[in-house]
């Protein structure tokens, strides 16, 4: 299970997950799925729309926007492939919390920011049975998919 | 009546791919159910074992949430579009772990070892004391007491921060605890008891070389030790996966 990523869409996740500390910042990924390869095409940077005193630690996207996110998908025949938030000063790992929301087949980028400044990515997806994460090579490439050109 | 029900994308391949189904019931609940009967694996990703649609799960009839509505019970008529969309959520651990620079750590914990092991050579009880008040006053203040040292070192790039998610809290009583024994040694070279004062200044340098080249402090050890005796005031619990005392393996970057 690979998740590709352009280098300089990673850096904007970060970047991201860095402007919004110390609360978690959200997003959601555009791509394409080969086989066992996702390969994220384009990033939408999301509110997260938590109760504003749980920010540093939970986050949540409207339905609403990911009705805007899986639209705009469609519109570039693309896919929703996957979730990216931060942790404040926390590992890049999921948390009990993460898995009781977690939705199957999602691929799910963790960016610990650590002090205001991005730290480790990691990758997971839920595993079948929803007893844990498994975790995604993170893949950082220099070029689009081929698919996608 | 039969209408369509758009899956999201994480649940189609439980639909056998299908993004739309045709669906039957004149409410919400019938409807639903209608799809999970047709596709039986979307059920344990849709409902908990309590049969509770699973809080992530949410309805939409038109461009309407049906909770702003009657909820499962919103009734479906003929040409109304159904949508599922997923709530995405999730968030960091709860724990109260931060990151903790571990070179300071080791720094304060050489250079208690190098001024107690110069000051048995020079027989000078007057470092002892000195690095006992050091000691104390970082633990007043919640900082390694030779963290002036360890930052002219990171400023000269002779050492980099190496920071791990920790509790503070337990190296800070450590470091009180050192302390409060070279206190004590001072005040044995005071009463003239010269051996026992060594004794203890040698004691704290078994500990804090066992720390700074086994990774284990002991004074670490005794604060958990005291947390699960529920003792107030040591509230934190070993970091996850940690032997009480060890030092963690979690980077934080």
């Amino acid at each position: 299970m690979t998740l590709s990523i352009l280098e300089s869409l990673l850096e904007q996740v970060r970047n991201h997950g860095e402007n919004y500390y110390p609360e978690e910042g959200v997003g959601v990924f555009l791509g394409v799925v080969t086989g066992e390869v996702r390969s994220v095409v384009q990033i939408l940077p999301l509110s997260n729309t938590f109760e504003a005193e749980a920010r540093r630690s939970r986050y949540l996207i409207d339905p609403k926007d990911m009705l805007t996110a899986e639209n705009e998908a469609e519109r570039r025949s693309l896919e929703v492939i996957g979730i990216f938030h931060s942790h404040p000063d926390h590992p890049a790992r999921p948390s009990a919390y993460d898995l009781s929301w977690a939705l199957p087949w999602y691929s799910y980028l963790i960016t610990s920011v650590l002090g205001g400044a991005a730290s480790e990515n990691r990758a997971w997806r839920l595993a079948e049975d929803r007893s844990k994460f498994l975790e995604e090579k993170v893949q950082i490439t220099q070029d689009i998919p081929q698919e996608v050109k | 009546m039969n209408n369509l029900i758009r899956v999201p994308t994480p649940l189609r391949p439980y639909t056998d791919g299908l993004k739309e189904i045709e669906v039957m019931g004149t409410t919400v609940r019938a409807a639903i159910e209608d799809l999970t009967h047709q596709f039986p694996g979307l059920k344990s990703h849709l409902y908990d074992p309590d049969g509770n649609l699973r809080p992530y799960v949410n309805v939409f009839i038109n461009e309407d949430d049906v909770r702003d509505l009657k909820g499962q019970e919103t009734p479906v008529s003929n040409g109304d579009r159904l949508m599922i969309l997923p709530s995405i959520a999730g968030g960091g651990v709860s724990s109260e772990l931060r990151p903790v620079d571990h070179s300071a750590l080791r720094t304060n914990q050489a250079a208690i070892i190098g001024l107690l092991i110069g000051s048995f050579i020079g027989d000078a009880a007057l470092i002892v004391g000195l690095t006992g008040l050091i000691m104390l006053v970082g633990t007043l203040l919640g900082v390694p007491g030779f963290k002036s040292f360890y930052r002219i070192l990171n400023r000269y790039r002779l050492l980099k921060p190496n920071l791990i998610y920790d509790n503070p809290q337990p190296h800070r009583f450590a470091q009180g605890v050192g302390g409060m024994v070279l206190a004590l040694s001072s005040l044995a070279f005071l009463g003239g008891l010269t051996t026992l004062a060594w004794v203890l200044a040698w004691l704290v340098i078994a500990l804090a070389g066992l720390n700074l080249f086994a990774g284990y402090c002991v004074g670490c050890g005794l604060y958990y030790g005291l947390n699960r005796l529920g003792l107030r005031g040591f509230d934190r619990s070993p970091p996850p996966g940690t032997f009480p005392g060890r030092r963690p393996t979690a980077q934080s970057g």
